[in-house]
């Protein structure tokens, strides 16, 4: 029997104990709401599906309970799990069917031993897959799908079954340090993958192509070290997750997803409540929800994305610029960007707006102005922190150009509170857009994009709340989850933290 | 593990043969639809629903469609007047009740909202204007046939129904009227409680919170529509059927002489004007008299009278008005369609019977058989004259009051110095400017407004001791621009009376049981107009006639749940003439390759 306080520590080091906790929490919860919204309070009788749901997430959460047991005793008794514990986790995966991203999770992570983060991506990237698919396929039920549709859905089982095979090479295979040759051409292929939008194919890629390569050791090294720190941060990985399902599913939507039936009404199906055909009902013009809110996926990603990164780049050159050459560079830019930084971010977006006219780019630009001044500020002081050490005077003294010195050497280097800020703020980004479609100044009214369909559900709020309920709920998590990815990487790349 | 996977192949591919596509069940489109017409729609953010509804209608019968919203009245009649649309969302209500107003300042040339301009329409509207029963319905039958089918000036989208709101918990619904065209009535509504009728305070709404002006003949909005039709008497009402009555009005009886071009009133002497002193309600002790009456229409008429005035072509029909000094004359003249006098006519139910007209106001005494008889004559047959009489711009004001407020030289007119009877500086309070010199002669008097509120009291010179005796003391018009916020107040009691209920928000009020719903018909219309200028539409007949085919007003009907009407023209509340628009997608295809060619 070890020391117990040997054990305690191993307890709080070892992933599968904590994620094995944390899974069980979210299982808990889920279980309890199935329950309290299974029974129809209004009509006094049960929701048949909704309990199935609920039956099938309290076995789920049981089983796990389960499993912390056995993975305590394990370390207790062994200081390691079992092999046989292990096996336990396959029946885990199967899960996935209920849409339990937790336990799925869980099951990949303690069905194999290697813990390197290919492994996790392959996993992650096998699961969006499965849920493209599994939402996608909710379209059979209309009474007609797209011309792509069967051609589309093939490509994603394809994929699937890539992934799986990947998942399996992986663990047998990458190690923490180095990949086998052959699997250069596995990552040029996970790279065209990443076309259908799921990013995880690409980071998996790239990290697979890096290892074959043989490339220099310390940078595999730094690389491995911030993933490792991003993976340990479940609900960051969560983040994650549900940004690339919605980049995914907004790259698919476009095959499999018709778009005539976000946009045309169709009055003989007003306000339907949710059903197989419409599984998110219907809004007041007859429009199926659940099309409009995977086209609005688009537009709110495609605006807070850029109206994120033309202030970052912008904003950082100007930063930068200011930083460096200080005095009186320094004065003017910082001064000007002041002037700017005290207008009111969205009332200055309105009066863009409305001078403009509303339109996707207009909408960008408007929201683009407003954000300059932060990203500056924070490049600057970065860039002056940097600029004071010694490796830049090195740069100078053996004649680099100052442009040279500015973008090769000191930007880089204070990109990582630029990165953090961006994924914090985009969300900040997504909702300005929904508010200002909110207000009738975005996108034209009838064009899918969440702040439409949310103004919209709010006159229907007492009546037919679920209009208003299921785009909320949808921009809720994706800003929940960019915070989420954002402290994950803060904490990843806080050089104090190392 | 072989035999699992072709098995699972086996069903992949037959449930792909289960799936239907797009193209089996549409049909392959064109391959490149070439030359879409473009159309743009301009509406107010209010519209936005109706707006949707018929760009969806036009894209699925091929045109291509561009919105135009803009956020309020204003800024939608900038881009209107400056011609940046094809069509125009906008929708009439006739609040005379009659047919020809309809039609007259709408479509007529030169007329006040018209930028139609056609000879043979002009023609029709004039005729119709002359005839009454079944002949007026058969030639505004030939009005609406040239006017919507045959050149399309016009797409028609639905006739609206009225629903009215009370908050029943603390109001009376059977005092709260619903006329059909006629402004809100004020004078009989009460509180369950009758002991707070002269405590507590209606509080009513309305959305526009700029009055255009106080003076009855200077606007002819919805900023003061239904106020000035409860400060200023006039001399017919409107039921809430839309039949002409003296009812509620300065006449006790009305006749329409042989030959429909005289008309005559004979006037009450129980109503005093009021004033404002000190915040309070007074009773001047001048009576509203006949060379009031005189006054008062002869200004409606003239467009000369006033700056800005808004309602001249509404009683351009009138040719005099002057007071009756001859009771042989109304012993001799014939009624229109009957053997009666017009004396007999004006006679029912007197104080008592006429003895003498009265030379001058200061010699009025009904009781001893005095009274003061007005007579209108029109330069041709014209009956419809009364319905516009019953307009709120036929208000009887006070001559010595507006003539004293009045001095400015009107073609001199300059707003920023000279202060014309009605504005609304007179009449915000914590201004420089207040200073109500408001004379009413109608049931309620404005005392203040700011930018909430508007509040009234009852005029205590009026009609006291009768029936028609305003019933609450005090009124507060408050100011709600959004519909949906004004439920919301109707439902916790903030406003009493909520004057038009969403359609879609019907099923809230029906089952709150601290409300009641009334429900009327009404003349409100809207329609698509067409631009008659500067745009493909207005030179081709045929692609107007495209994007009148293409709307389908069953499909409004049903997404506004089976509460609209269908609609021809704005005269179809009014008279029913048998055509209907019916949605035809075939006849669309063929204007649409007639316009191509």
């Amino acid at each position: 029997m070890k020391n117990s306080l040997h054990v305690k520590l191993l307890l709080k080091i070892t992933q599968e104990y904590v994620n094995s906790h944390f899974t069980l929490v979210f299982s808990l919860l889920f279980s309890l709401l199935f329950l309290a919204y299974s029974y129809n309070f209004s009509t006094q009788n049960w929701r048949p599906i909704v309990l199935i749901f609920f039956v099938i997430y309290a076995i789920t959460t049981a089983y796990v309970g389960f499993l912390t047991l056995r993975i305590k005793q394990d370390l207790a008794s062994y200081s390691d799990i079992r092999k046989s514990t292990r096996l336990l986790g396959y029946p885990l995966l199967l899960t996935i069917v209920s849409g339990n991203i937790f336990s799925t999770s869980f099951a990949f992570l303690l069905i194999s031993k290697s813990k390197t983060a290919e492994y996790t991506f392959a996993a992650y990237a096998l699961i969006t897959q499965l849920f493209i698919i599994g939402i996608s396929a909710l379209n059979l039920f209309k009474p007609y799908v797209t011309d792509t549709y069967l051609l589309a859905m093939g490509l994603f089982l394809l994929l699937a079954i890539f992934y799986i095979v990947m998942l399996i090479l992986c663990s047998k295979f990458v190690t923490s340090e180095a990949a086998p040759k052959w699997m250069l051409l596995l990552g040029i292929l996970l790279l065209i993958a990443s076309l259908t939008g799921n990013l995880f194919a690409t980071l998996l890629g790239y990290s697979l192509i890096q290892k074959a390569r043989k490339a220099n050791p310390s940078t595999i090294e730094k690389w491995q070290r911030i993933l490792e720190k991003i993976l340990r941060n479940t609900m960051a990985v969560f983040g994650l997750f549900f940004i690339v399902l919605m980049f995914s599913l907004s790259v698919t939507s476009s095959w499999t997803f018709d778009y005539d039936f976000a946009i045309e009404n169709n009055y003989g199906a007003l306000l339907q409540t949710p059903s197989l055909e419409y599984p998110l009902g219907t809004d007041n013009y007859g429009r199926d929800l659940f099309s409009r809110i995977v086209f609005g996926a688009q537009i709110s990603l495609i605006v807070g994305f850029f109206s994120t990164i033309i202030p970052a780049l912008i904003g950082g050159a100007l930063g930068a610029f200011s930083g460096y050459y200080g005095k009186a560079t320094d004065n003017i830019i910082m001064r000007s960007l002041d002037i700017l930084y005290a207008i009111p971010g969205i009332l200055l977006a309105i009066a863009i707006i409305a001078a403009f006219g509303a339109n996707t780019m207009n909408l960008i630009i408007a929201l683009s102005v407003g954000a300059i001044p932060t990203y500056a500020r924070t490049m600057r002081a970065n860039v002056m922190q940097l600029s004071n050490l010694e490796f830049v005077e090195s740069a100078r003294a053996l004649g680099a150009s100052d442009a040279a010195i500015i973008f090769k050497h000191i930007v880089p280097n204070s990109l990582a509170p630029m990165i953090v800020k961006a994924t914090l703020t985009i969300g900040g980004a997504v909702i300005s857009t929904s508010s200002l479609s909110f207000l009738g100044l975005g996108i034209e009214p009838h064009i899918p994009e969440w702040g439409n369909i949310l103004k919209v559900g709010s006159t229907y709020l007492e009546t037919h709340s679920y209009v208003a309920i299921f785009p909320g709920l949808c921009i809720m998590l994706l800003v929940l989850s960019f915070n989420f990815l954002g402290d994950g990487l803060r904490d990843a790349l806080d050089p104090k933290s190392n | 593990m072989k035999r699992l996977l072709v098995f699972l192949f086996i069903a992949v591919l037959a449930l792909a043969g289960c799936v239907q596509t797009k193209t089996e069940v549409e049909g392959s489109k064109d391959s490149k639809e070439k030359g879409k017409k473009t159309v743009e729609i301009l509406g107010m953010a209010d519209s936005e629903e109706d707006m949707n509804i018929v760009r969806d209608q036009l894209v699925k019968n091929g045109f291509e469609v561009k919105l135009n919203i803009q956020p309020d009245y204003g800024s939608f009649s900038a881009q209107k007047d400056a011609g940046n649309y094809d069509l125009a969302l906008s929708s009439w209500t006739t609040v005379t009740g009659n047919p020809d107003y309809a039609v007259r300042g709408l479509f007529k040339t030169g007329g006040d909202y018209s930028i139609v301009s056609d000879s043979s329409l002009d023609a029709l509207i004039e005729e119709a204007s002359t005839l009454t029963g079944d002949e007026a319905a058969a030639k505004y039958k030939e009005l609406e046939q040239l006017l919507v089918f045959d050149q399309a000036y016009i797409a028609p989208l639905y006739i609206s129904n009225k629903y009215q709101g009370i908050y029943s918990e603390l109001v009376n619904p059977k005092t709260v009227h619903l006329p059909k065209s006629r402004a809100q009535v004020w004078e009989n509504i009460e509180f369950n409680d009758p002991s707070k009728n002269a405590t507590e305070p209606l509080i009513l709404h309305q959305t526009i919170d700029s009055l255009t002006s106080l003076d009855p003949i200077k606007g002819n909005d919805g900023s003061i529509n239904t106020l000035n039709t409860n400060m200023y008497v006039r001399l017919v009402n409107l039921t809430d059927t839309d039949e002409v009555v003296s009812d509620g009005s300065l006449s006790y009886n009305h006749a329409i002489a042989e030959g429909n071009q005289e008309y005559y009133f004979i006037l009450r002497d129980d109503l005093n004007f009021a004033a404002v002193k000190d915040g309070a309600a007074v009773d001047t002790g001048e009576l509203v008299s006949a060379e009031d009456v005189v006054f008062s229409l002869n200004r409606a008429k003239d467009s000369k009278s006033v700056p800005d005035h808004r309602t001249y072509s509404l009683h351009e029909n009138i040719e005099t008005v002057e007071i009756v000094s001859d009771l042989a004359e109304l012993q001799k003249k014939k009624v229109a369609g009957s053997d009666q006098s017009v004396l007999d006519a004006l006679s029912p139910n007197l104080p008592a019977s006429v003895t003498q007209l009265a030379k001058d106001k200061g010699t009025v005494n009904n009781a001893a058989g005095t009274y003061q008889v007005v007579k209108i004559t029109t330069p041709t047959p014209f009956p419809q004259v009364l319905n516009y009489l019953a307009h709120q711009s036929g208000g009887i004001v006070s001559e010595k009051q507006v003539t004293s407020i009045n001095t400015y030289d009107v073609a001199a007119y300059n707003p920023d110095k000279d202060i014309a009877y009605g504005d609304q500086a007179t009449v915000t309070e914590g201004t420089a400017t207040y200073n109500n010199h408001l004379y009413a002669s109608g049931p309620y008097i404005l005392i203040k407004k700011n930018d909430y509120e508007a509040q009234f009291v009852k005029n205590p010179a009026y009609r006291v001791g009768s029936e028609y005796e305003p019933k609450i003391a005090k009124i507060n018009v408050r100011f709600i621009a959004d519909n949906d916020s004004a439920l919301s107040a109707l439902r916790n009691g903030e406003i009493h009376v909520l004057q038009s209920v969403p359609e879609t928000k019907l099923d809230i009020v029906k089952s709150d049981t601290k409300l009641t719903l009334n429900t009327a018909d009404s003349n409100a219309v809207s329609y698509l107009q067409m631009n008659t200028s500067g745009r493909p539409v207005s030179e081709s007949v045929d692609l107007r006639k495209a994007i009148l085919y293409s709307i389908n007003q069953d499909e409004f009907i049903s997404y506004y749940q089976g509460n609209k009407k269908p609609a021809v023209s704005t005269v179809s509340p009014l008279i029913n003439t048998g055509l209907k628009l019916e949605a035809d997608s075939k006849k669309v295809k063929e204007y649409l390759k007639a316009y191509n060619d």
